[in-house]
């Protein structure tokens, strides 16, 4: 069957139109539930980062203490109780190979060591630079005092076989932050 | 009915496999084999888009101008994608947040495109469905054989579980995207091999 012009565009109209109309809708009902897992899963790196231990129970509890620091240059939170700064959680990001890479470096509070490390988004190939992500990595980066910074692959932290570009991303990303953030948080301008 | 089922079935396991048969959806094959969760949901994405283009296809494919036939399918292949992709973000997060970049990559994979117009395009709908359903069972099945070899050679475990008993140092190679090559090409070397002995029998039969 021979079809002409007119019936070819409308086709074309008709079908983009029912097909847009489908996926609007699906985005539509998820969309709250997707921007609450995202806020979920900020909270979890953020108290993951200042190397809290917690279940699933808990998060929402102890994000109670959590505030955003006061400091317009660059994103961080603390953990406050009362008048007290426990911790802090700075944001970072950076580029890693294929994309950019953020989430959240721990500090003490008194801004002597780092606590801990946590990614939020990150686009690294699966099983290569991917493994940022496995708990062994993140481990290392814990209870570092920030008076030994710069760190390097060596002695004691791994850098990741086959990812060595992200490896080598992750690790700039957490020295640049140490070294330009950490004496900036805390009101201390 | 069950009969064309059976048919479609074997066809697209074995005998026109996408991937060692018909050497189709290759990139993926290589990117996702070195671990097995990863083939795993991989597949079923790929399955689920596969199954559901392809009938969606065959239901219009009397009313699809000949012409823009193939904008058409890529709509159509393209809107289950984002389905997918929202759905695994609003339901298993986890899952996609490991899979990352690559749920979005099932658009590319020319397994869809070659169901929508090597069958779904003069089939009915529900056959249609079965064929893009097995041809997607088919890619996952090499997929998992091929991450499983990767992955015990590459990493020591199987679907993140470490063996037990059976200590050795680990064949980086195995993980880095080379010896995707190299197991693609021995499954298809193996595949062709048998086929081959198959129809050399059949000729001296006859």
């Amino acid at each position: 069957m021979k079809k002409g012009y007119i019936y070819t565009i409308i086709f074309m109209f008709l079908i983009a139109f029912v097909f847009s109309a489908i996926l609007a809708t699906t985005n539509a009902l998820s969309k709250d539930k997707i921007e609450n897992n995202e806020a979920l899963l900020e909270k979890v790196a953020i108290l993951t980062a200042m190397n809290i231990k917690f279940t699933t129970d808990e998060i929402i509890k102890l994000s109670e203490n959590i505030v955003r620091g006061n400091n317009s240059d660059f994103i961080y939170y603390q953990l406050e109780y009362g008048t007290v700064i426990e911790k802090y959680a700075i944001y970072f990001e950076g580029a890693g190979l294929w994309g950019t890479i953020t989430g959240y470096i721990g500090i003490s509070g008194d801004l002597t060591t780092m606590l801990g490390i946590d990614f939020t988004y990150q686009n690294e190939t699966p099983g290569l630079g991917g493994r940022i992500e496995e708990q062994w990595y993140k481990n290392q980066f814990t209870n570092l005092l920030i008076s030994n910074f710069p760190i390097e692959y060596g002695e004691g932290i791994d850098a990741i076989t086959g990812a060595t570009s992200t490896s080598n991303a992750v690790i700039k990303m957490i020295n640049e932050t140490i070294s330009s953030k950490v004496s900036r948080v805390g009101g201390v301008q | 009915m069950i009969s064309d089922v059976k048919t479609v079935l074997t066809r697209n396991l074995w005998k026109e496999n996408p991937v060692i048969r018909q050497i189709l959806g290759i990139c993926s094959a290589l990117a996702v084999t070195n671990l097995a969760i990863n083939s795993l949901v991989m597949g079923i994405g790929l399955m689920f888009v596969t199954a559901l283009s392809s009938f969606t296809i065959s239901l219009l494919r009397s009313y699809i101008p000949k012409r823009i036939r193939m904008i058409v399918q890529t709509l159509i292949i393209a809107s289950y994608v984002i389905i997918v992709d929202i759905f695994l973000k609003a339901n298993l997060p986890e899952i996609s947040k490991a899979l990352g970049p690559y749920i979005g990559l099932i658009i590319t994979n020319c397994i869809i495109m070659g169901r929508a117009e090597a069958f779904a395009q003069k089939n009915p709908p529900v056959i249609s469905f079965f064929d893009g359903l097995f041809a997607g069972v088919g890619y996952t099945v090499i997929l998992l054989g091929i991450a499983l070899v990767r992955e015990i050679l590459g990493f020591g475990t199987i679907f993140g579980i470490a063996l037990p008993f059976i200590k050795f140092t680990p064949w980086t190679i195995m993980v880095m995207p080379p010896s995707g090559f190299f197991m693609i090409a021995i499954f298809i070397w193996i595949s062709s091999a048998i086929m081959n002995r198959r129809l050399n029998k059949q000729k001296v039969r006859k």
